[in-house]
This record gives structure tokens, C-alpha cells and sequence, in this order.
């Protein structure tokens, strides 16, 4: 039961994680809150299941053609719409609004191309499940989990050790600085919301067979998603993935031993609780001050 | 001594921007403070108008511990300021941005407000005029209705001034009010500074300019690289070797 | 304010207009627009609130459906369970609301822009999640409750003709408070913590003490209009308070216009209007939804109120006229 608990809070918090992660890469390169994000794991859920349920691609292929679907969206949304906000110099609450009517259209249109129904992935591996001493885990939390710490690692290391990261932290750090020594910042930071896109497609892809497939997948979880962001110290990317797990479990074990009816609260109250009480979070983000 | 701060000490993480400053100030009096570039003085007009809290030291106001307090609180207790870089609320009317300075003097709550109560009423009546009157002080009266946005660069500096007289201070801390002003501006400035003073305020000045500072203050004190250098009287402090070697030692032209 | 200045022959037109309405509306034969205006009144008092609060002061709210619940609920609850008349029980669930605003407030005002929509969205879905899983059931969760109409000393609004001149009475009311508010001392602190809040703090404001007042004081409004649509309606669920709520009401006020009295006037009734027509498109509802808003974000930042003074002034070329930062 215990160890049950702690694997399914783990899926939940690794997926928590991947947005998390989206929202703080997002701020670090354009201090923005996006509120797309949620709705795009939705969308990754929705492509994978058409590539690989439908289209009988292998899952891995379909894995890569959803994140990378979702990551043309995540430029393109960042090209069409904020950089020309941007540009506008409005106030920041109309880009807030702004990702806001994206998220609507983007849910619609999920329900008008496929369905308001909630479909499930077919088995993915052909082994069902995995015993982990002694209890059986289905194949597919144990991939999710893998997965999601693999693109984590994968992320900082892309962050810190190539020259494309290097100047996306530059570019993050100081964007005039950055562009007098010649980094092209609206590239670095186009390319930011897209990796944030197809994280979230990822964690859709992953969340998908173990949830099954529906228009409000994601919707909530992007929203709790901001809990695990400022939990790690918003802006932060390992606080984002400790934040995020920390949420998960907290909020699957609350529902496993306490009660379920409340667990969808947990995760608002930790928001407001660290917001108030300690802003930078666990990992002492300086970001969210003025 | 209307002002009196003793062993005032603030550091950012390692760098003392304020290193044991000991000022007595007396009322009735422009005092200023010099110093290179760098030498924190704008830092510690930050303490003593609230926007720092300092590591140590106190600042005594009229007799009373001021320091730790917030900048409402300051206020409130007799001292105004004006920023270095223009801090006006730009969409508010420049008698409006008199008013807002009034705040802290008026006496109308939230529900008198809401009602607008005969006592409100007459109290909005007598700072309007009273505003009016500020604004004529400094020549700005027929601006009154503009916004404060679209003002020249030299009136945005003297509403700022206006705007802080306007709570009835007993110190109005000016930090470097003749910065991007000409020469001509630069000796209405000055008369200015006396006019205030006439008007039983007592002013604490920094500010680039020499020639300014020497003309216009009566003690002078000189800060470099957050501790107290030198004070005195503008000869004395001209003469002073350690002023000398401090400016000719720094970047300051 | 000046009652012979208010007097004139645009604003008598306009108090008949208005009066007349139901009467006009019932004549030919579309009374469904009488309800159109009930629900526009509301809305128009709600939204008026949240531009207290961020048109004026600054401080944005993306979870304002929880104060429109509290009202509501409030309101329901203490009539439904301790039998309470129904204008009683809409002012102790408004002042209820304040109050919470002002708790929720005072840590909040801390908070940054997008922190403080945060902090509201999180306050909002709590709220939401606490009426859809309330304890021992008293607000009867996903189910909702039905509920009265308004009983004013024995004479029960119960058309929605008598209810159009209780929600026109509110609304001036609502409406000349905040004339009032904002054309004093609170109203220019509020309006200088927006333009500066740093400068605000050094001019002797208590800015903390100010943000909280005007968080209140949106409540105070919003909760409010929450108690006005259940007694409207007659039936509450939790599906009226989402965060699509919170958003639609931040809509209303951009879409019209912050910082002034007509834009969450023309913001709140236009944006109602356009919702209502778009019941047609069901299916497509939230689409078209998102994609005017998109629309009117990129194409005018300043809502209908600012677009339309930026092209009067455009029209007229700065014929003098006094700027006013309390707009009017």
C-alpha cells in the first residue's frame, strides 16, 4: 500500500514537475506567467493517442513526434502572440489574459477534433507490470517516472553545459548585455516557451495511458503546477522538479490516508501558504522579489 | 540638534555603504552632504527617510528614535524627501500630486470620505487652497489642471519639491535636486533653497554640484566610501586635506 | 457633487430612458431583455468593484468568483438555515466578503503582479473546491441551492421587472459611492500606490493599510453582486463560480476600460451581451470566446473607454480640456 502510494505520487509529481519546470524556464527567459501549459499536456496526450492508437505508430516515435509537435507550438505562440504583445509594451495583465484566451481556444479545439469522451490508450509494453519488492507496479508509472527524470537531467544539462544554454542564461540574465555580444534573444527566448511546450506534451504523452485521455486532463494540473513552481522557488529549475514531486506525494498521500474529497485543496493551500509565508521558496529563488 | 544620528551602519553583503556615521544636525539650517560618486549618499538618506532599515546606530528626529520605522511613518513624523530620479505620479494632476503629498496632515477617514461629510468637505476645500498657494510658491499655478507627466524637466523637479513641503515638514531631505537643471534654474534653485528655509523648514541637501553646495549651505558634511570624511563650514571643509586628496583621488570632475 | 450641475437635459433623457425600459421592452414583446439588464446590473457592480481594486490601486485579482460565491452562498445559507430576510442576509454575506478580502488582502499586498494573480487563483479555487466539497454538505455541493427572491420589507421582487429597479437603484448607488471614494483623499492614495507606490510610501501613505482597503472594497462590491444573482436566479451551483469566472470578470473590466466609471459600465454590459449571443455556438462557445478576447487584447489595450477618448482626443486635437488621473 505505502510503497503503491509513494510510485502513483511520484507519476503525479514528476508530471507536476515537467510543467513546473515549463513555468520556470518560461520566467527565467521573459519573467511571464503562461497559462497554456496545462491545456498542452492535454494536447500531448491527445496527439500521442493518435500517433500511436490510431496511426499504430511505435510509442517512442509517437513520443517524439508529439513533444515535438507541441514544441513548434509552444515557438509559434511565443512568436504570434506575446512577441507581438510584447512589442506592443501593454501592461503585463494582458499577457496574462492573453495566455489565458489561448488556453480557451486550445481546449476547444481539442474537443472539436477529437472528442468530449475520455479515451484510453492501448498497452503500451508488453509487460503489464513490474514487481518492486514485492508489489506490482503498472509498466507504465515506472517509464513516466523514468522519463521525466531523464528530460529533467537532459534539460540541465542542455542549460549548463551547452552553448545554446549558456546564452539562453545570459539572454535570461541580462537580454541587452546578451545581445550586444551577439546572442539573438528573441530566438533563445521563443525557443524557452517551446521546450516549456514540449515538456508539457511530455508529461501528456506519459500521464496518458496511466489517466486515460480527457479535455480536462490538464487543465487542473497546470493550475496546481504553479503550486510546485513556487514550493522549489519560482524561476528555479531544480527547485521546479523538487516542488513538483514534493506536491505530488504530498497530495497522494493526503488522499491516501487522510481523505480525497480535500486533495484537490492541498495543492492551493501550499501555494498560498509558501507565497506568503516564504516567497522564494525551498531553494531561496531571489526571482520573485521586485 | 533637530537631527542626530549616531553610529549609523548598514552593509550589502560585505560592502559597507554606511560605516559608522555620526551627523548632528541643527534646525533652521541648510545642511548638505558630498562626497565622490559612490561614497553612499544617497544609501543613507535612504536610512533616514525610512526606505533602509540600518544595521546599527540611531537616527534621533526632534528627540524621537526614527529609526527602523517605515517611510509613511517618517513622513508623518516631520521629515519629507524628493528623489533623484523623478518620482512624480505622472497621471495625477500636479495639484493632485500636492494633495497626495497633504496625505499624511488630513484628518478625514475612510467613511467621511466615501460620504463626503460637510468636515470632509471643507477640509478638501482648504487644501485645495492651501495646494494652490504651494503651487504659487514655486510658480507652477498655471499648471495646476496639466498632468504631471507633461511638465518641463526643471518644473517636474520643483513639484517635487512642492509635493514634499506640502506635508508641513520640519526637514525636507533633497536628494540632488539641481541634477540635469541649467545655470539659470541652478540660481533659482538656490533662492528657492533660502525661501524654504524662511518658511521654518530645515533642509538636508546632497548634491553633485560645488559650486551650488558651497554657495548655498551653512555646515557641510563630506561622506567617501560610506564613512564620514570631514564637516564643517564650506571654507573649512574646502580647505581640508583629506577632502582634497578624496576628490582629486576620485573620478569626480 | 453638484445636484443642479447633474441635472441636465442628457442625464434626464438618460434617468428616463432607463426607467422606462421594462416598461418599453415588455411593449415590444422582448422582455427577455429586461433580464439581459438584471444580470448586466450585476455585473456592472461587480466589475466596478475589481476596477476599484485594479484601475485605481493597482492590485490585480484573478480569483474574484470566490468573493462573488461568498455573497452568494452567504447570503443563501443564512436564509435557508436561519430563516433570516432576504436583504439582511445579502448585507451580512457582503460584509462577510469584505472582511475575508481584507484577510486575504494583507499578506497578499506584498505580492507582485503576477504573484498576486496567483495568490488570487489559488484563494479562488480553494473557495470553489470548498462549496463543491463543503463540510457535512451545507451548501449541498455539486447539487447547488434554490433560494428566494429579494424581499424588500414584505414586498417580494419576484418578476424580473421589480427586480430591474432594485438592481437600477443598486447600481447608482454602487456606482456614486465610488464617484465619491475616488474623489477624495482615499481615492488619490489609491490612484498615487498605482502610479508609484514607492514615492506613494514616502508622501506619508500607509500603503499596505491602502491596498488592503481598496482589496476590501472590491469585495464589499463583488460579494454583493454574488448576492444579487442568487436571489436573481433563484438557484446557485458551483459551476457559476469557477475560475472562468474570475477570468470573465477581469474581461469585463479591460474589455470596457480600468481606472473610470463608464469603462466597467460599457466592459460589463458588452462582454454579458456578447456571451449571452454566443449560446448559439454552444459547441464553440469558449473558441469564439478566446479568440475576441485574443483579438481585443492586441487590437485595444485600452478597452472601449480608453480607445474611444484616445480617438475623441485624436478627433478634436487637444482642445484644451482638463486631465484628470480620477477620470470621471
Amino acid at each position: 500500500m505505502f510503497l503503491q502510494i509513494l510510485i502513483s505520487g511520484f507519476v503525479l509529481g514528476c508530471v507536476y514537475g515537467l510543467i513546473a519546470l515549463g513555468y520556470s524556464l518560461i520566467y527565467k527567459s521573459s519573467g511571464l506567467m503562461n497559462f497554456v501549459q496545462g491545456d498542452v499536456l492535454t494536447l500531448g496526450a491527445f496527439l500521442g493517442y493518435t500517433f500511436f492508437s490510431l496511426l499504430k505508430l511505435p510509442y517512442l516515435v509517437s513520443l517524439i513526434l508529439t513533444v515535438l509537435v507541441a514544441f513548434l507550438f509552444g515557438m509559434a505562440m511565443e512568436h504570434f502572440v506575446i512577441g507581438k504583445l510584447l512589442k506592443k509594451n501593454v501592461l503585463a495583465i494582458y499577457v496574462v489574459l492573453a495566455t489565458i484566451a489561448v488556453q480557451y481556444i486550445l481546449q476547444n479545439s481539442i474537443q472539436g477534433i477529437w472528442s468530449t469522451k475520455m479515451l484510453s490508450y492501448p498497452q503500451i509494453f508488453s509487460v503489464s507490470s513490474i514487481k518492486i519488492a514485492g508489489v506490482s507496479i503498472q509498466t507504465e508509472s515506472v517509464f513516466c517516472i523514468f522519463m521525466s527524470f531523464l528530460c529533467m537531467a537532459g534539460l540541465q544539462i542542455f542549460m549548463k553545459h551547452t552553448r545554446f544554454g549558456t546564452a539562453m542564461r545570459a539572454s535570461a540574465m541580462d537580454a541587452k548585455a546578451a545581445q550586444a555580444c551577439g546572442i539573438n534573444t528573441s530566438l533563445s527566448t521563443g525557443i524557452s516557451w517551446g521546450i516549456a511546450a514540449g515538456m508539457a506534451a511530455l508529461a501528456g504523452i506519459l500521464l496518458g495511458p496511466i489517466y486515460g485521455v480527457f479535455i480536462m486532463l490538464g487543465s487542473t494540473i497546470g493550475r496546481k503546477g504553479f503550486a510546485g513552481a513556487i514550493m522549489g522557488g519560482y524561476g528555479n529549475l531544480i527547485g521546479a522538479i523538487v516542488g513538483g514531486i514534493l506536491l505530488g506525494v504530498t497530495e497522494t498521500f493526503v488522499a491516501g490516508y487522510l481523505s480525497s474529497t480535500y486533495k484537490d485543496m492541498i495543492a492551493y493551500a501550499l501555494l498560498l501558504l509558501f507565497l506568503f509565508v516564504k516567497p522564494t521558496g525551498i531553494f531561496n529563488e531571489r526571482a520573485i522579489s521586485e | 540638534m533637530l537631527l542626530e544620528i549616531d553610529n549609523l551602519c548598514l552593509s550589502f553583503g560585505g560592502l559597507k555603504a554606511t560605516n559608522d556615521v555620526t551627523m548632528h544636525m541643527e534646525g533652521g539650517k541648510i545642511n548638505g552632504i558630498i562626497g565622490p560618486n559612490g561614497a553612499g549618499k544617497t544609501t543613507f538618506f535612504n536610512q533616514i527617510s525610512g526606505v533602509y532599515k540600518p544595521d546599527s546606530g540611531t537616527i534621533k528626529f526632534d528627540g524621537k528614535r526614527i529609526d527602523g520605522l517605515k517611510p509613511y511613518q517618517i513622513n508623518e513624523a516631520g521629515i519629507a524627501r524628493t528623489y533623484q530620479v523623478i518620482n512624480l505620479f505622472k497621471k495625477m494632476t500636479v495639484m493632485e500630486n500636492v494633495m497626495v503629498g497633504m496625505h499624511p496632515r488630513l484628518k478625514s477617514g475612510f467613511f467621511a470620505s466615501t460620504l463626503h461629510t460637510k468636515k470632509q468637505r471643507e477640509e478638501e476645500k482648504t487644501i485645495r487652497e492651501k495646494a494652490m498657494d504651494l503651487l504659487r510658491f514655486v510658480g507652477l499655478e498655471d499648471y495646476a489642471n496639466e498632468q504631471a507627466g507633461s511638465l518641463s524637466y526643471g518644473q517636474q523637479r520643483l513639484l517635487e519639491i512642492v509635493r514634499g513641503l506640502a506635508s508641513d515638514p520640519k526637514l525636507i531631505l533633497l536628494d540632488e535636486p539641481a541634477a540635469g537643471m541649467n545655470s539659470t534654474e541652478k540660481v533659482e534653485l538656490n533662492y528657492l533653497l533660502h525661501r524654504i528655509l524662511d518658511r521654518g523648514v530645515t533642509i538636508l541637501i546632497v548634491e553633485h554640484d560645488m559650486k551650488l553646495m558651497m554657495g548655498v549651505c551653512d555646515r557641510i558634511f563630506v561622506l567617501n566610501y560610506g564613512k564620514k570624511l570631514a564637516e564643517g563650514t564650506p571654507e573649512e571643509v574646502q580647505k581640508n586635506p583629506e577632502v582634497i586628496a578624496a576628490y582629486l583621488g576620485g573620478d569626480e570632475t | 457633487m453638484n445636484l443642479r450641475k447633474n441635472l441636465s437635459v442628457k442625464n434626464i433623457v438618460i434617468l428616463a430612458v432607463l426607467l422606462l425600459l421594462p416598461v418599453l421592452l415588455t411593449a415590444v414583446g422582448f422582455s427577455y431583455g429586461i433580464l439581459v439588464c438584471c444580470f448586466s446590473f450585476l455585473y456592472i457592480i461587480a466589475v466596478s468593484g475589481l476596477d476599484v481594486d485594479f484601475g485605481y490601486c493597482g492590485q490585480i485579482s484573478m480569483g474574484h468568483a470566490a468573493f462573488f460565491a461568498i455573497g452568494a452562498y452567504g447570503s443563501v445559507m443564512l436564509h435557508t438555515y436561519c430563516h433570516l430576510p432576504v436583504l439582511l442576509t445579502m448585507i451580512i454575506a457582503t460584509l462577510l466578503a469584505t472582511v475575508i478580502g481584507a484577510i486575504i488582502a494583507y499578506p497578499a499586498s506584498k505580492l507582485v503582479f503576477h504573484f498576486l494573480s496567483l495568490a488570487t487563483i489559488a484563494f479562488g479555487e480553494i473557495v470553489y473546491s470548498l462549496i463543491l466539497n463543503s463540510p457535512g454538505g451545507i451548501t449541498n455541493n455539486a447539487v447547488g441551492m434554490f433560494t428566494d427572491p429579494i424581499n424588500l420589507f414584505g414586498f417580494s421582487l419576484d418578476t424580473n421587472t421589480k427586480f430591474y429597479y432594485f438592481g437600477l437603484v443598486a447600481v447608482a448607488l454602487f456606482l456614486i459611492a465610488k464617484q465619491l471614494m475616488i474623489h477624495s483623499k482615499v481615492g488619490r492614495a489609491w490612484i498615487a500606490i498605482r502610479e508609484n507606490p514607492h514615492a506613494a510610501n514616502g508622501m506619508g501613505i500607509n500603503v499596505t493599510k491602502y491596498k488592503v482597503m481598496a482589496f476590501a472594497v472590491s469585495a464589499f462590491y463583488t460579494g454583493f453582486a454574488g448576492a444579487m444573482y442568487a436571489h436573481l436566479v433563484g438557484y446557485i451551483g458551483p459551476d457559476t463560480f469557477t475560475q472562468k469566472q474570475s477570468v470573465m470578470f477581469v474581461t469585463m473590466m479591460l474589455f470596457g476600460g480600468t481606472g473610470s466609471l463608464l469603462g466597467p459600465i460599457l466592459g460589463a454590459v458588452t462582454v454579458f451581451v456578447m456571451t449571452e449571443c454566443l449560446r448559439v455556438f454552444e459547441q464553440y462557445q469558449m473558441l469564439i470566446y478566446g479568440a475576441l478576447l485574443l483579438i481585443v487584447i492586441v487590437a485595444f489595450p485600452g478597452g472601449i473607454y480608453g480607445e474611444g477618448k484616445k480617438l475623441i482626443a485624436r478627433l478634436t486635437k487637444r482642445k484644451g480640456g482638463v486631465k484628470n488621473a480620477a477620470g470621471n
